[in-house]
């Protein structure tokens, strides 16, 4: 007799590697694209073009190996061999806590990889500090990704204890907020690294410079994700006795998660502007760097409200 | 389908006879055995290496040199200056995680990087030497300054961020080593089933499977995980040259 629930974790699994598969396809597709019409513009630089595209795919399908191993743990799990509602409803936030994650950088990390083709078409004899600026630019923009499947995991090991309603709605919950809270920082990372990996084939005499912003940015742009990943975890080890708790905990979840879209959004243009000032004028990076500093701390205090909203919903319900 | 076993772990219990059973004192014995071999191929390695030295004309010697050499360029060009420590310790991490990553190439071996234990030590590793050569570098008040940038609130934030580069950073490792030694493992009780399958197998996937997994991701991973040890450490040593450029431009 098949049930319900035999149903919801079947596709929570087609869902954790399919979505992911969708995103890392898309992605790599536009990288080697890009390659090609890199090699047919600038045919001297074919074997650096070639290698900086196949790293970056590597680096892309990290998102679909994630996705893929957390679709083989969920079936081959001796626990979950008699699924019920409970376990159902939990597995849902796994789902979404690994591929909504998954989807948004599996097309976003393509990005430095195809606009570094297009740098390295500018400038062929420049092609190991363009690879080694879109190496670091895409591991640091995978973090999202890594808090996602962090979350995954700490759920998937509640997942047993939960025996009523409330507790699979808080590790729905959890998964809910990371799921939401990891869209709006991956586009803004996105936003930032298509600029800068443009930006060096323009002018290579800024790469130092754009390097050290890079990995400053960066660190700034994903402040956002590990608010979401801080309100996850608390969400997971929160105590929820009552049905109230539980709705407290999902409006906490979805609180959080909307509230970082628009401050990681925000910023990822904000330091993408910056970026193409630096190029433009380099002898005035001191001044640049810090206003953009300023305006990103700035749009963070809108993450932060929504982050300490939260918190009360969880700790003074 | 029935459930492998993924997730079994077997334990040591070293000290249970003293009475600490906390899971605590567990030693996971797999890893530890598959980490001492590794050590014993990297020493073998060495021992063979150093026994070529003394012919200058050889094949082993300009390769040896010409990796060292490499590798020295790489620090400097990051750094901007050479230092035998840092050049030294991102080396050895870099071989070391290649030979954990790349250690499934071998029948009845596993890497013990699929572990979590091992990435989160090497991440705590390399975060401590960032941190204790800038201490070094820049002088503890000077150090202790950065966390109040440009605001005193934004303490926190800046203790949050130094502690999420240590879990991204041996999460990356961990996901992607964990992911191969799924679908290998997947891939090896699919072609046990049948002796034709087996047959088919040997000569086709397992090399593919054994050289994107083993050798291609294990060098990737390998690599970006020193790289970004090198870019922090170039980064916090840097802090304070841009730290000057700030005060004298405004």
């Amino acid at each position: 007799m098949i049930e319900l629930h035999h149903y919801i974790h079947y596709i929570t699994v087609a869902l954790a590697a399919g979505i992911n598969a969708i995103g890392v396809g898309l992605g790599e597709g536009t990288t080697g694209s890009a390659a090609l019409k890199a090699i047919n513009t600038q045919p001297v630089a074919t074997n650096d073009i070639i290698k900086t595209a196949v790293i970056g795919m590597a680096i892309v399908e990290t998102a679909a190996i994630l996705g893929f191993t957390v679709a083989t743990l969920l079936i081959f799990d001796t626990h979950f061999a008699h699924p019920t509602a409970f376990s159902g409803i939990a597995e849902i936030g796994i789902g979404l806590a690994i591929c909504l994650p998954g989807f948004f950088i599996g097309i976003v990390s393509a990005l430095p990889a195809h606009y570094a083709c297009v740098s390295l078409a500018r400038q062929p004899f420049f092609g190991k500090n363009i690879l080694r600026f879109m190496l670091i630019s895409q591991a640091l923009l995978q973090t999202p990704l890594i808090a996602g499947f962090i979350i995954a995991i700490a759920i998937k090991s509640q997942t047993t204890l939960g025996t009523t309603w409330y507790d699979s709605l808080r590790l729905l919950a959890s998964g809910l907020c990371m799921g939401l809270g990891s869209i709006g920082p991956s586009l803004g990372l996105g936003i930032y690294a298509r600029t800068a990996c443009s930006m060096v084939g323009i002018n290579r005499a800024v790469f130092g410079k754009l390097f050290s912003f890079t990995l400053l940015s960066q660190a700034l742009i994903e402040t956002s994700v590990i608010f979401s990943l801080v309100i996850a975890l608390l969400i997971i080890f929160a105590h929820s006795t009552t049905m109230t708790q539980s709705i407290a905990l999902l409006a906490a979840a979805v609180c959080t998660g909307l509230g970082t879209f628009g401050a990681g959004i925000g910023s990822g243009k904000t330091a993408a502007a910056a970026c193409m000032q630096i190029t433009t004028i380099p002898e005035e990076m001191p001044t640049i760097s810090r206003m953009s500093m300023i305006a990103q701390g700035l749009m963070d205090t809108c993450a932060i409200y929504a982050l300490i909203i939260s918190i009360m919903l969880i700790f003074f319900h | 389908m029935e459930a492998l076993d993924l997730l079994e772990i077997e334990h040591w219990r070293p000290f249970a006879y003293i009475g600490l059973e906390h899971p605590f004192f567990n030693l996971n014995s797999e890893t530890i055995i598959y980490t001492w071999i590794v050590l014993f191929i990297i020493m073998s390695f060495l021992i063979f290496f150093h026994f070529f030295l003394h012919k200058k004309e050889s094949l082993v010697y300009s390769a040896v040199s010409l990796l060292i050499e490499s590798f020295a360029d790489f620090t400097e060009q990051t750094l901007d200056f050479f230092s035998f420590n840092h050049f030294s310790f991102i080396a050895s991490l870099f071989v070391f995680i290649f030979m954990c990553n790349s250690l499934a190439i071998f029948p009845w071996l596993e890497e013990p990087t699929n572990d979590l234990n091992t990435p989160l030590s090497l991440g705590i590793i390399s975060f401590m030497y960032v941190q204790w050569y800038a201490i070094k570098e820049l002088g503890f008040f000077h150090y202790a300054r950065e966390y109040f940038q440009p605001f005193f609130i934004m303490f926190p934030l800046h203790v949050i961020g130094k502690i999420a580069t240590i879990i991204s950073i041996s999460f990356r490792l961990y996901g992607n080593i964990f992911g191969g030694y799924i679908i290998s493992t997947l891939w090896f009780s699919l072609i046990k089933s049948s002796f034709f399958l087996e047959i088919a197998g040997l000569l086709t996937g397992n090399l593919v499977v054994i050289f994107f997994f083993g050798i291609f991701e294990g060098f990737l991973q390998a690599f970006v995980f020193s790289m970004l040890t090198l870019t922090y450490l170039s980064l916090a040593l840097h802090e304070e040259e841009s730290f000057q450029t700030h005060e004298s431009s405004s």
